[in-house]
């Protein structure tokens, strides 16, 4: 996993050389001390004149939760594409483990907004599943464990012959994830992937996620619009401002993980923060 | 996202593969210089073309085509519209003339010109006969469809204001369709046209499509590609005029298709 | 729901079953000329004496045949050239205004043409329909393929998937609902310009068939030739229908 990286001497954002190996069992390590994974540099990307995001600077350490929030047209979206390689940047670096973005990998997996429009609806959950595989080129032969367990895990193995189109919103967006995860990912670029959901189904898809990431050691970058959802999945919560897209603040979460969502969202850091960024908000606007 | 000089650069583009194309028909024609009794040359097809618009006979030929075309496609299109609002409404009504209705549907339209020329003879009567026909069935369809599809609540509203079965149709139904049977009358007016001037090519001495096969028969390549051309513009004016008023009259409640 | 639906076809039978009886009181009470009209008796002898005879089944099947075929040969042009057409926006700018000013012509106005180039002949027959047949489809392929959800190209780019791939993966499927819908005319426009070619090019055939049947006076005959273009009409439509809704099932699950 840890392949060695291939840094420039310009990236000092990395104080400490990496030490602490990977924790198999998904028990906090101290996250400021892992490698990067992207890493963005004066980031630019400006739309037919329009700018759309300006001199955007960040790291995304790994294994690392990063939600990113903003109001609308922000460009939280674009700054995804960017890092999806669905977009090409104006100016400045977006960079993959050590190397500019060129296009899109397939160990970088994404979650879409739009869960009707992502899936193809002439397969089944299976199906779904197996055009990750099939892209992937995995052998035939291991289609049938690989699809069974992350269907295990997303809780839709009871529902592998449906068609989307016979799944609530809920379990089309879990099968948005499942197809991302059978990718076998370093890391999962999520879309306000619980947007359009209700609220009782996005606080289980929620848990279920941080589940899933803790065991699997994913990198997760996470666009949502709601506040708090971003600090109760998140180790840090980046504000963007729009009219270009910037960077305003940077909010470290020191909460311990598991997370629940009783406790961790009565936790006096939980509370201290979201008074903050709901201040930092109505100042913006 | 698009400005409005790349879309005149992608309207001029559409011109580039016709003219291209009569271009090369000319220039081939020229190398050759050789007189055919199958195909002419584009400069020849305007010649010919002003030649019988000059005469008078493209006109008339028109007119007789046009004057099947619309007789045929008012009866059909009445008596489509009709009986697809009664069956709209009454589903009951509609599953049990379902298979008849199959049935006879899947007849070609052009079938009957045996039948119509046994009954009518030649001329005005059969050729309305088999438009009226053919255009029958898409508007029935359509506006069967059009119709059950109104929101049902408007069905109730009308129920509890007492109004009859004939009150509904025309308070209720018939403005809540309109949009998708307008649609209606746009597809059967291109079948009319499409269908009277196959009448005309196969059986019947009049209009558009007799001139084709006429000037076919009496081996004049130039006038039958004048005539054809002509047929193309008269059904694209047909064409855009009837979209052209859904779009005035309707604006964003109809949805555009690619369908004939 | 859906047995329910389904019980429904016994009373619509009935109704049909209801209309030739009404078909068979009308000529039988003189309301109209039996020259016109023949009874659904004298039509079913007609059919029976066609078919004992040997002459019909051959008709039908040359009827069927050039259908056939002629759908066949526009179905792959139409779906190559549309689907060609259809995943480039520039080739789509060069020959969409192309194919708007061809569409509303009537594809029975360039029989002429062909007859000119293949004279009266099976082969005039077959490109005629062919030429038909062909718009349909292909303007329902170019829309197909034109109209793709356009997320679904993100997520093969995202998975990093091939070109044809993408095509044979994401593109034909999401397209084959318009395409299917375009066979289907397709199919429709087949059969009118098989009856009119034959009866243009008197080529043997049902087309054939119904026009000396009328010139002469047979109306039974007429009126059998009738009844088998009705059914071919209805079988090949039933039958594309089915293989609709077998490859599209994933739309009507609920």
């Amino acid at each position: 996993m840890t392949a060695p990286l291939t840094l420039d001497s310009a990236n000092t954002t990395r104080s400490a050389p990496v030490e602490a190996p990977a924790n198999a069992d998904g028990v906090h390590t101290p996250l400021g001390t892992e490698p990067a994974l992207f890493e963005l540099r004066q980031a630019t990307l400006t739309l037919a004149g329009r700018p759309i995001l300006e001199k955007i600077d960040f790291v995304v350490r790994r294994k690392e939760f990063v939600s990113v929030v903003g109001s609308s047209g922000c460009g939280k979206t674009s700054l995804l594409r960017l890092m999806a390689g669905l977009a090409r940047q104006t100016a400045g670096e977006v960079l993959y483990d050590g190397k500019p973005i060129t296009r899109s990998h397939q160990d970088v997996a994404i979650v879409f907004q739009d869960y009707g429009k992502a899936l193809l609806p002439w397969r089944t959950v299976t199906g779904n599943v197996a055009l990750a595989l099939e892209a992937m080129r995995v052998p035939k032969s291991e289609y049938r464990d690989r699809i069974g367990c992350v269907l295990e895990l997303v809780g839709l193995a009871q529902h592998a012959d449906k068609y989307p189109g016979q799944l609530s919103g809920g379990m089309q967006q879990r099968l948005q994830i499942a197809r991302a995860l059978a990718q076998e990912p370093k890391a999962i670029l999520m879309d306000e992937p619980f947007g359009a959901l209700d609220a009782m189904t996005r606080q289980s898809l929620q848990d279920e996620i941080l589940t899933i990431v803790a065991r699997t050691g994913a990198t997760v970058f996470f666009v949502t619009h709601d506040l708090e959802e971003a600090i109760y999945l998140g180790d840090r919560v980046i504000v963007l401002r729009p009219n270009p897209g910037r960077i305003v603040r940077t909010f470290d979460v020191n909460l311990s993980r598991p997370r629940d969502q009783l406790r961790s969202r009565e936790d006096g850091e939980f509370t201290r923060l979201r008074h903050e960024l709901h201040t930092l908000f109505k100042e913006l606007h | 996202m698009i400005n409005p000089g790349q879309h005149t650069l992608a309207r001029l583009r559409g011109f580039i593969v016709p003219l291209a194309l009569l271009s090369l028909a000319e220039i081939v024609y020229a190398m050759n210089d050789v007189h055919s009794e199958i195909i002419a040359p584009p400069h020849e097809v305007l010649r010919a073309l002003s030649t019988i618009a000059m005469d008078g006979t493209l006109w008339n030929a028109t007119m007789q085509t046009l004057a099947g075309a619309m007789a045929g496609l008012s009866i059909g299109f009445g008596l489509g519209l009709l009986l697809g609002a009664f069956l709209g409404i009454s589903s009951f009504l509609d599953r049990l003339l379902f298979v008849s209705i199959e049935i006879v549907r899947a007849l070609p339209s052009i079938a009957f010109i045996p039948i119509a020329m046994l009954i009518f003879g030649f001329g005005y009567r059969m050729e309305l006969s088999i438009v009226a026909f053919a255009t029958f069935w898409p508007t029935l369809l359509l506006t069967r469809s059009a119709v059950s599809s109104i929101e049902p609540r408007l069905l109730e509203v009308s129920r509890a204001l007492g109004f009859g079965i004939r009150a509904s149709i025309w308070k209720i139904v018939l403005p809540a369709a309109l949009p998708r049977v307008f649609v209606a009358l746009r597809l059967a007016a291109s079948v009319a046209l499409i269908v009277a001037v196959t009448v005309e090519v196969t059986a019947n001495p009049l209009g558009l499509g007799y001139g084709l096969m006429s000037a076919q028969q009496s081996l004049q390549p130039a006038t039958m590609l004048a005539l054809l051309c002509w047929l193309a513009a008269v059904g694209w004016t047909l064409n855009s005029a009837l979209l052209w008023t859904e779009k005035r009259l309707f604006g964003r409640m109809t949805s555009t298709d690619f369908t004939r | 729901m859906k047995a329910v639906r389904s019980l429904w076809i016994v009373p619509s039978i009935a109704v049909a079953v209801a209309f030739v009886l009404l078909w068979k009181y009308a000529v039988d009470a003189r309301m109209v000329s039996p020259v016109f009209l023949p009874s659904p008796e004298r039509t079913w002898a007609a059919l029976q004496h066609g078919f004992a005879a040997g002459a019909l089944q051959l008709k039908f099947l040359h009827t069927l045949e050039r259908m056939f075929y002629g759908w066949i040969c526009a179905s792959i042009f139409g779906i190559a050239i549309g689907a060609l057409i259809g995943s480039s926006s520039t080739i789509r700018s060069y020959l969409q205004p192309s194919l708007e000013l061809l569409r509303p012509l009537p594809a029975s106005a360039v029989i002429p043409i062909a007859i000119a180039f293949f004279g009266l002949s099976d082969g005039m027959v077959l490109a005629t329909i062919c030429f038909g047949a062909l718009w349909p489809m292909l303007l329902a392929t170019i829309h197909g393929f034109s109209s793709v959800e356009p997320r679904l190209y993100e997520l093969s780019e995202a998975l990093g998937m091939k070109r044809t791939a993408v095509v044979f993966k994401i593109v034909l499927p999401s397209a084959l609902p318009d395409i299917l819908a375009g066979m289907r005319l397709g199919m429709t426009v087949s059969l009118i310009l098989t009856v009119v070619g034959e009866m243009l090019a008197s080529r043997d055939g049902l087309g054939q068939w119904i026009l000396l049947a009328g010139r002469s006076f047979r109306s039974p005959d007429l009126f059998a030739g009738l009844v088998l273009l009705a059914a071919l009409g209805l079988s090949s439509s039933l039958l594309l229908i089915g293989l609709e809704r077998w490859l599209l099932r994933w739309r009507t699950v609920h």
